[in-house]
């Protein structure tokens, strides 16, 4: 099981160039049954990253391509008439597939995201009164550009609290996209990848992510970091009891990726920025950016 | 500046030391205990108005001075009680520099083992209170100094109720453990301390009859013959007759006791205004003599107080035998003389010492009066070129002839001897008294200790009106063999509880008393087998009652030590977690510090990258102690700890 894991970290790396902190951060979201938001500019990997996660896990996938013209039927799907039986057929729209990638979420009108981030925070679509189960694992990879873009609805606060981590891609270092120049094709890379993985399996880890052991010194540290964004000055509010929750699953699941048996206050170090980046924001006036607030309460933190 | 303890650890600390100092603040010089009491205001007041130590210059002088005021008290005399004034002194001085966990934690514990050296001096049951709220105290102060925590001391302010409350039950859980400690622990059938060689070893003491050289035999044995408590101050040396076997029957060469010498006596004495009260611990001499002062009115129960006042015990004496007796110096013994004992008391052999007969009859002449005669001998043993000596020659068929006219020089028992027949010989009713003359006055301790070369005789004459009257030749003769071994008396009670009220309380808890005796202080060897036996138990060798006392121990302290192990591996964390400390201890003070934000694992992989070739090293212990600290099962720490402990960073 562990040995499955490492071999489909390992793939995703090889498609994924210099990104192994990305890749680790989205088996994280996956085995904590959590979702992904990725924020960065078009053409930085977004989309392969997606694919390659897709491809390991061996289920069936979707991309959605957001416009500003989208109904939220486009993503939940419809109920049709048949005429022949003289009755509804509902036809799934690609929300139906265990992993989905959500291309430039933020392009749609808010009516159209908050369709698909409900279907994210329950697990099942509700069409016409009645209530379709998604299929299990259920994760989905959202891009969002970055928010000075032109043509963009920013996500409500709300809504981004429906991502567990939210991160960044960034540019490769120039030796890794040397590489990339020389290597072929990353969609030719991707046809070679293996479903390491299926359905049962990622169930079955992300069961054995949460029963994983987190000694009392990693819970107080935990507890230490949520405090000081809750006493930290330049921020409108403090992480709430289900952000520690989440920080307290993801760092479990990371310790799972990483193969440990128990919990470090590695695992939570790692996390809490892409956890905590989206869901805090720093007061006006601070002149401080989010990541700038979560960077130096890690600093300041000590680690017992 | 670091921290300063607590008030409340520091008044806990100086109520335990001054409570188990008490008695012997008592015991010494007041204006010292006064200074050693002075020190402790002087603490409690830095504490209260958080002062920091005197400087280190101050508090080396002022210690000297201590010392060599002790000195001074006590004239160097080196016992338990100058013992023990030097420790509470050295106490009383480091309160100067008791500011650190380390000292609070010192004096406490010295605290329990100075409640101890009391019972050199007293087993009373009284020193049983003084014990237990002692102990108590110390303890409480051990739990108050204890709320330390990682070097910082806990604001654990407000109540004292959970120290007390937590000290009282540590008490008395220890309580099962002392009391199987007290019963099972083997014991010997002598005291360890103080009195080496108890059994006889092919030594003598006194015996039971009296001929030239049996007593200058035990001259040199300096070994202890009994040891003297004073309630009161003790009689001065001219008085410190201890009374053994009486010697009636003279066959010409040796004296030994009468036909009647185990009578009981039937003369009441009674207590007379210069009563003595004394205890007295008698060293075995497998003898049934109790050595006791003139004239016993009353000893323990199971002694016996004959016609001539010698004092019997029931058994030959065995063991280390305490006794209780009064004696009345003032009493007259006999005023009237049966004819029965005045025969007895003048009976010589016919045919033996014919010059001394002759100087007998020559004295009757010129002195008629008994006390003249007897003035006139005395005078002239004085004035005569009579010598003490030890190298006696020995004596023929002739002992008082050849001793009185030709030698002239011997121990005490051939004055008594020729003495004894001089007065037989002129009709004065004469019997020889053996036991001890004087004793050593142990100024620091307080008692007065008779060795067996303080073994001496003396002869009693009957004097009309008077009775038996106590005449020592060897005091005209030597009066310093009288003398020796004085010193001068400490006046005043002997200890702070030497007080009437307490003697009332005494009174009043006699019957307490009496058990105590018994089964405390009287729990001896013989107890301790008589009372195994009372459990059915055969007669155990005295490693099979150590078997059996760390039988019962383990049983006793099994609950406990089950209670403790459950509690979650409290301690064995902690001492990773000084292992680990210590380990960042030794690599800070080679420039690599652990910054708080940083991980262990975060530290030891900068620290590899900084200083690679024991960078290793320092990530395979932090691996280790991830493991014990993060981990869910718990590996042996052990191998952490001692690596960690092990581990010194080389200089960069």
């Amino acid at each position: 099981m562990q040995a499955d894991l490492d071999r489909a970290l390992a793939a995703v790396n090889r498609v994924i160039v210099d990104k192994s902190e990305v890749v680790e951060l989205a088996f994280s979201a996956l085995l904590a049954g959590g979702h992904l938001l990725i924020e960065d500019l078009p053409g930085v990997g977004k989309t392969t990253l997606a694919q390659a996660l897709s491809l390991i896990l061996g289920g069936s996938w979707q991309r959605v391509q957001f416009t500003n013209d989208m109904l939220p039927a486009d993503i939940l799907g419809v109920s049709v008439f048949r005429r022949d039986d003289e009755q509804f057929e509902f036809r799934p729209g690609p929300v139906f597939a265990n992993v989905v990638l959500a291309d430039e979420i933020n392009r749609a009108t808010p009516r159209t995201q908050s369709a698909l981030l409900e279907a994210m925070a329950e697990g099942q679509v509700t069409v016409d009164g009645q209530t379709h189960r998604l299929p299990q694992p259920f994760f989905v990879i959202a891009t969002q550009n970055p928010l000075d873009m032109a043509g963009t609805y920013p996500l409500p606060d709300s809504q981004l609290d429906r991502f567990l981590l939210r991160t960044a891609i960034g540019y490769p270092a120039p030796a890794e996209e040397r590489r990339l120049l020389i290597e072929p094709d990353r969609r030719q890379l991707l046809t070679e990848l293996n479903a390491e993985l299926d359905g049962a399996r990622v169930m079955e880890l992300i069961q054995r992510a949460a029963s994983l052991h987190v000694a009392e010194p990693v819970i107080d540290y935990i507890q230490a970091l949520i405090q000081a964004t809750r006493a930290h000055a330049g921020l409108r509010a403090g992480l709430s009891p289900r952000a520690a929750l989440a920080l307290i699953r993801t760092a479990r699941a990371n310790a799972l990726v990483r193969g440990q048996t128990f919990c470090l206050p590695e695992n939570v170090k790692l996390i809490f920025p892409a956890l905590a980046g989206h869901r805090l924001q720093p007061l006006p006036e601070s002149g401080l950016s989010s990541t700038d607030v979560v960077e130096e309460i890690i600093d300041v933190t000590p680690v017992p | 500046m670091k921290q300063l303890p607590p008030f409340s650890a520091v008044a806990w600390t100086i109520a335990a030391f001054v409570i188990s100092a008490l008695p012997h603040l008592a015991a010494m010089p007041p204006w010292l205990a006064a200074g050693i009491l002075g020190a402790c205001a002087w603490r409690l007041a830095a504490a209260r108005y958080r002062w920091g130590p005197p400087p280190r210059l101050l508090r080396i002088v002022l210690t000297g001075v201590a010392l060599v005021f002790v000195l001074v008290a006590f004239g160097g005399l080196w016992g338990r009680r100058t013992a023990t004034v030097l420790l509470c002194v050295m106490l009383g001085a480091k309160m100067m520099e008791m500011f650190a966990v380390r000292d609070l934690r010192l004096v406490a514990s010295v605290s329990f083992f100075l409640i101890a050296t009391q019972f050199l001096f007293s087993e009373r049951l009284i020193y049983l209170v003084y014990l237990v709220s002692g102990s108590l105290v110390a303890t409480i102060a051990l739990t108050r100094i204890q709320t330390v925590h990682g070097g910082q001391w806990t604001a654990r302010g407000g109540s004292e109720l959970p120290a007390i409350r937590q000290a009282a039950v540590l008490l008395m859980l220890a309580a099962p453990v002392a009391l199987t400690l007290f019963v099972l622990f083997p014991r010997l059938a002598q005291p360890l301390w103080g009195l080496p060689d108890q059994v006889m070893d092919g030594r003598t003491g006194l015996s039971e009859d009296m001929s030239p050289g049996s007593i200058s035999n035990l001259f040199l044995d300096d070994s202890p013959a009994f040891r003297v408590e004073f309630d009161g101050p003790p009689p001065p040396p001219g008085e410190r007759y201890w009374r053994g076997p009486v010697l009636w029957n003279f066959d010409g060469t040796t004296w030994t006791r009468p036909f009647f010498g185990d009578a009981p006596s039937r003369q009441f004495v009674a207590e007379g205004p210069r009563s003595l009260s004394y205890q007295v611990q008698l060293e075995p001499h497998e003898r049934r003599w109790l050595f006791v002062l003139d004239y016993p009115v009353r000893g323990p129960d199971q002694a016996l107080i004959t016609v001539d006042h010698q004092m019997l015990n029931r058994h030959p004496v065995t063991t280390l035998t305490r006794y209780d007796v009064v004696s009345n110096p003032d009493f007259t013994d006999m005023p009237e003389l049966s004819s029965g004992a005045q025969a007895v008391a003048l009976r010589l052999p016919e045919d033996r010492n014919p010059r001394t007969r002759a100087l007998a009859q020559e004295l009757r002449e010129r002195h008629p009066d008994d006390r003249a005669l007897i003035n006139a001998v005395l005078g002239w043993f004085r004035e005569e070129a009579f010598y003490y000596t030890l190298s006696a020659a020995p004596l023929g068929r002739h002992g008082a002839d050849e001793f009185l006219f030709d030698l002239r020089s011997g121990y005490c028992e051939y004055y008594a001897s020729a003495f004894a027949i001089l007065m037989r010989a002129a009709g004065i009713p004469t019997r020889i008294v053996t036991g001890y003359q004087g004793g050593f006055w142990q100024a620091a301790s307080e008692y007065l200790l008779v060795r067996q070369s303080d073994a001496h005789a003396w002869t009693e004459v009957w004097l009309e009106g008077d009775g038996w009257t106590r005449v020592d030749p060897t005091a005209a003769v030597s009066p310093a063999r009288i003398e020796q071994g004085s010193r001068s008396v400490i006046d005043g009670p002997r200890h702070l509880f030497d007080l009437n009220w307490v003697e009332n309380l005494r009174n009043q808890y006699d019957r307490i008393q009496h058990l105590w005796n018994r089964w405390v202080l009287g729990f001896d060897h013989d107890r301790q087998r008589s009372f195994l036996r009372g459990l059915g138990l055969p007669d155990l060798t005295t490693d099979r009652i150590a078997l059996l006392m760390l039988l019962v121990l383990g049983l006793v302290m099994a609950p406990l030590s089950y209670a403790l192990l459950r509690q979650p591996r409290g301690r064995a964390a902690s001492e990773v977690e000084r292992a680990w400390q210590l380990m960042l201890r030794r690599l800070k003070r080679r420039g690599l510090t652990r910054q708080a934000s940083e991980t262990p694992l975060e530290f030891a992989r900068r620290v590899r990258n900084a200083r690679p070739q024991e960078g290793e090293r320092i990530v395979e212990l932090a691996l280790m102690y991830c493991r014990i600290h993060y981990g869910e099962v718990q590996d042996d720490a052990r191998p952490f700890i001692e690596q960690a402990r092990a581990f010194r960073p080389a200089r960069a």
